[in-house]
């Protein structure tokens, strides 16, 4: 039985509660918060045998096989490198650290300590990222991607994460160096980096507040981001964040070169773009009939998922966590690669360097209206 | 012939012999948390009637600017508003609010949250902040904690269908599948831990449902509108209303009001319409929409055919309906506001009719239901 320990009580430590009850052979020994009150509303609510408020306790008490840290984005690497060198497995919330380096050196210490770590990108574990990824590794693009285009939104109106962002200028959010954006832009860069082959992509990053967000008084948090991203002889990658684009999109967008696919992470769907195109006027009726027949067949698939109850909204998660149990009680590949949780640590840095460079230019560029920078 | 100045006179002395009957005096300083929210800020009108002249306005930074700066603007009966914006999750905000503070008004909670932690954070671990801020600076009189019907779990009651304020309080709260329901139980549990464990001295109100302009929606007792369609739940119970402003006089005077430590009291209006006569009115005088009346016992078992589904299905869907929250919500009850009358002296200002009239006015104006 795999002894599991959350750290980090609120609100996604829901999910991870949720779905390591419904997995086999593990069990979760003990939450931990620094406030008593939040671990033990956990404990309360959850199978939980043990609450702390205190991570050493725990550590040497529940003594955990693997610990799932869902703590604000700032504390991550401490509290990781104390779990690795206690002889714990660590599951990272996103976004992973604040900076690559503190990545780079978290993955050493597991590496030196034989233990195994991973980052919460369960986006890219969904039902229908896990599809899309097959199709991929079967052919389906022809080659090597040649592009790809991500689009992660939040709306910020509908959530209460506004309020409590914008009402609390001492709020965690805003001591990140990415702000709100590195709070929320990993999943949708992750997706990216998977399929990246270079280590040392071109980044030009353009970020600015929205009218919304100035019209509440808001003139410190970027809520508006585009970025471009290239390698030098692979793929090239244009991403996307808003917080009041409509509909507020999660998709992606793979080109190979000689077909796309395009996956809907808010409909779980992947649609197969063909890359040839049909004689005269038949490409004119013929592919709105070959979509209809593909996104009926998604649905089917949707609705299978669901009778057989595998379609949780957090299904990904579930995943991501079994695979990575997996990978420590079988010895199998950790579910993400090293190397993709550097190199989307990697672009991260470079997109809120140059957003910070030049948002501290101020004057002119403010009154512009953005900042834009490239670098490497 | 009395003079002008003679009838103040008087009136000064009728206010003066009803301050005999407060723990605090006039110039004896308040803190309202939430005063800038749709009951606090009537709730600081109604103490400046009573002619208290210091009061603490406890706001989240930057939220509610209009509000709160429409507070710190007024000097009623020459009444001092001091507006302290702040966090209730820092302890510091609170020590700096709480400090010199005779009583407390603790309206402030996590409303409209849907995750748990989030709801429990913004009512629980905030109301212990404030407790602890009001323990070190040792001269709170009255800790109101403004708590809600949802804590009620509507079963096993002593006398059948009314709830009153010795009904049992719900045991398994996060079994509700509302986050704001657990929260507001925890709540009540601390405050009351605090009141045993240190002696804060402390009352708990509960509202029914809260209604009146800047709060427009339809209450869930009612019905729930979905796929375009408004599911009428309530049928002919009694939905417990009570108006903003009577709400908002009940709050001050359980803050104030002698002799009623440790006391729970609920908060319902008089007259109070049925589900059906609310919706028939609110459709002739607010808005027309299509609704589906379901019976209770068709709601009952659709509430306990999700519940089993959701179990089984290891919350594919989450336990939002549940027999739990149809005893709450939709179970034929009655209520009483007894004890509010007889030991608050409490009198409904608002006569339900106008209440109402009121309320579909502002719901008019902003076009919108549930």
């Amino acid at each position: 039985m795999l002894k599991v320990a959350i750290v980090g009580c609120g609100k996604i430590a829901d999910a991870h509660a949720s779905e390591i009850q419904r997995i086999k052979g593990c069990e979760i020994v003990a939450a931990c918060d620094r406030e008593p009150l939040m671990a033990r509303q956990l404990y309360e609510r959850f199978p939980v045998r043990r609450y702390f408020s205190d991570l050493s306790e725990l550590l040497s008490e529940a003594r955990p096989d693997v610990v799932h840290i869902t703590t604000p984005p700032d504390s991550h690497f401490g509290i990781a490198k104390r779990c690795l060198e206690s002889g714990s497995h660590v599951y990272l919330e996103k976004p992973f650290t604040l900076y690559e380096d503190e990545a780079r050196r978290l993955i050493a210490l597991a590496d030196e300590k034989g233990m195994k770590i991973t980052a919460g990108h369960d986006d890219q574990f969904g039902h229908a990222a896990r599809r899309m990824r097959t199709l991929i590794h079967t052919g389906f693009l022809g080659g090597r991607p040649v592009h790809v285009e991500s689009h992660y939104c939040y709306e910020l109106g509908r959530s209460g994460y506004a309020g409590a962002l914008l009402g609390d200028k001492r709020h965690w959010v805003r001591r990140l160096p990415g702000k709100l954006l590195q709070n929320i832009i990993s999943h949708g860069i992750a997706r990216i980096a998977e399929h990246l082959t270079g280590e040392s992509p071109q980044v030009i990053a353009y970020g600015f507040t929205s009218p919304y967000l100035k019209s509440m008084g808001e003139g410190e948090i970027i809520d508006e981001l585009r970025v471009i991203i290239a390698e030098k002889e692979g793929a090239t990658a244009y991403f996307t964040f808003s917080s009041q684009m409509r509909p507020s999109l999660h998709q992606f967008r793979i080109f190979g070169p000689k077909n796309g696919l395009a996956l809907d992470h808010d409909q779980e769907t992947v649609i197969k773009l063909r890359g040839t195109r049909f004689p005269s006027y038949a490409e004119r009726f013929v592919p709105p009939v070959v979509f209809a027949k593909q996104y009926l067949g998604n649905l089917i698939t949707n609705v299978r998922t669901f009778l057989a109850r595998d379609f949780h909204m957090k299904s990904g998660m579930k995943y991501l966590i079994e695979s990575f149990y997996r990978s420590i009680t079988d010895g199998t590949p950790v579910p993400i690669p090293y190397r993709e949780i550097l190199l989307t640590a990697r672009i991260m840095d470079l997109i809120f360097g140059q957003l910070d460079v030049h948002q501290r230019q101020a004057g002119a560029q403010d009154r512009m209206g953005g900042y834009i920078a490239a670098g490497h | 012939m009395i003079t002008e100045p003679q009838v103040a006179e008087v009136d000064r002395k009728v206010e003066d012999t009803k301050r005999d009957a407060f723990i605090i005096g006039a110039d004896d300083p308040i803190l309202i948390t939430g005063a800038g929210g749709f009951i606090g800020s009537r709730l600081v009108t109604r103490l400046l009637a009573f002619g208290f002249r210091n009061v603490r306005c406890f706001a989240r930074s930057s939220s509610m600017r209009t509000a709160v700066a429409s507070l710190s603007g007024r000097r009623d009966n020459g009444g001092r508003i001091q507006v302290v914006k702040g966090n209730l999750l820092s302890s510091e905000d609170c020590a700096d609010a709480a400090k010199d503070v005779a009583v407390i008004f603790h309206l402030a909670a996590g409303r409209g949250e849907k995750s748990f932690p989030d709801a429990f954070m913004n009512s629980v671990v905030t109301t212990r902040n404030l407790l602890e801020a009001s323990l070190r600076h040792g001269c709170l009189r009255r800790f109101v904690n403004v708590s809600s019907f949802a804590v009620y779990a509507n079963q096993h009651k002593p006398r059948r269908r009314l709830l009153e304020e010795s009904c049992p309080v719900e045991e398994r709260p996060e079994l509700r599948g509302d986050a704001y329901s657990f929260a507001k139980v925890k709540q009540d549990e601390i405050v009351t831990e605090y009141g045993r464990r240190f002696g804060i001295p402390y009352v708990i109100v509960r509202p029914g449902y809260v209604y009146g302009p800047g709060n427009v929606a339809i209450t869930g007792r009612v019905g729930i509108g979905t796929f375009g369609i408004f599911l009428h739940l309530g049928g002919s119970n009694t939905i417990p209303f009570t108006y903003v402003d009577n709400c908002a006089d009940a709050i001050a005077l359980a803050g104030i009001k002698l002799g009623i430590e440790g006391e729970v009291f609920n908060v319902v209006d008089d007259d109070l319409p049925s589900s059906r006569e609310f919706l028939r009115l609110y459709k002739q005088n607010a808005r027309r929409f299509k609704s589906l009346y379901v019976p209770h016992l068709v709601s009952y078992a659709l509430c306990y055919l999700w519940e089993r589904y959701s179990t089984w299905s290891e919350r594919q869907l989450p336990p939002v309906f549940n027999r739990r929250r149809w005893h709450v919500d939709w179970k034929k009850t009655r209520y009483s506001n007894e004890k509010l009358k007889t030991q608050l002296g409490w009198v409904p200002q608002v006569s339900t009719p106008e209440g109402l009239r009121r309320y579909f006015e502002a719901c008019r104006d902003q076009g919108s239901y549930a």
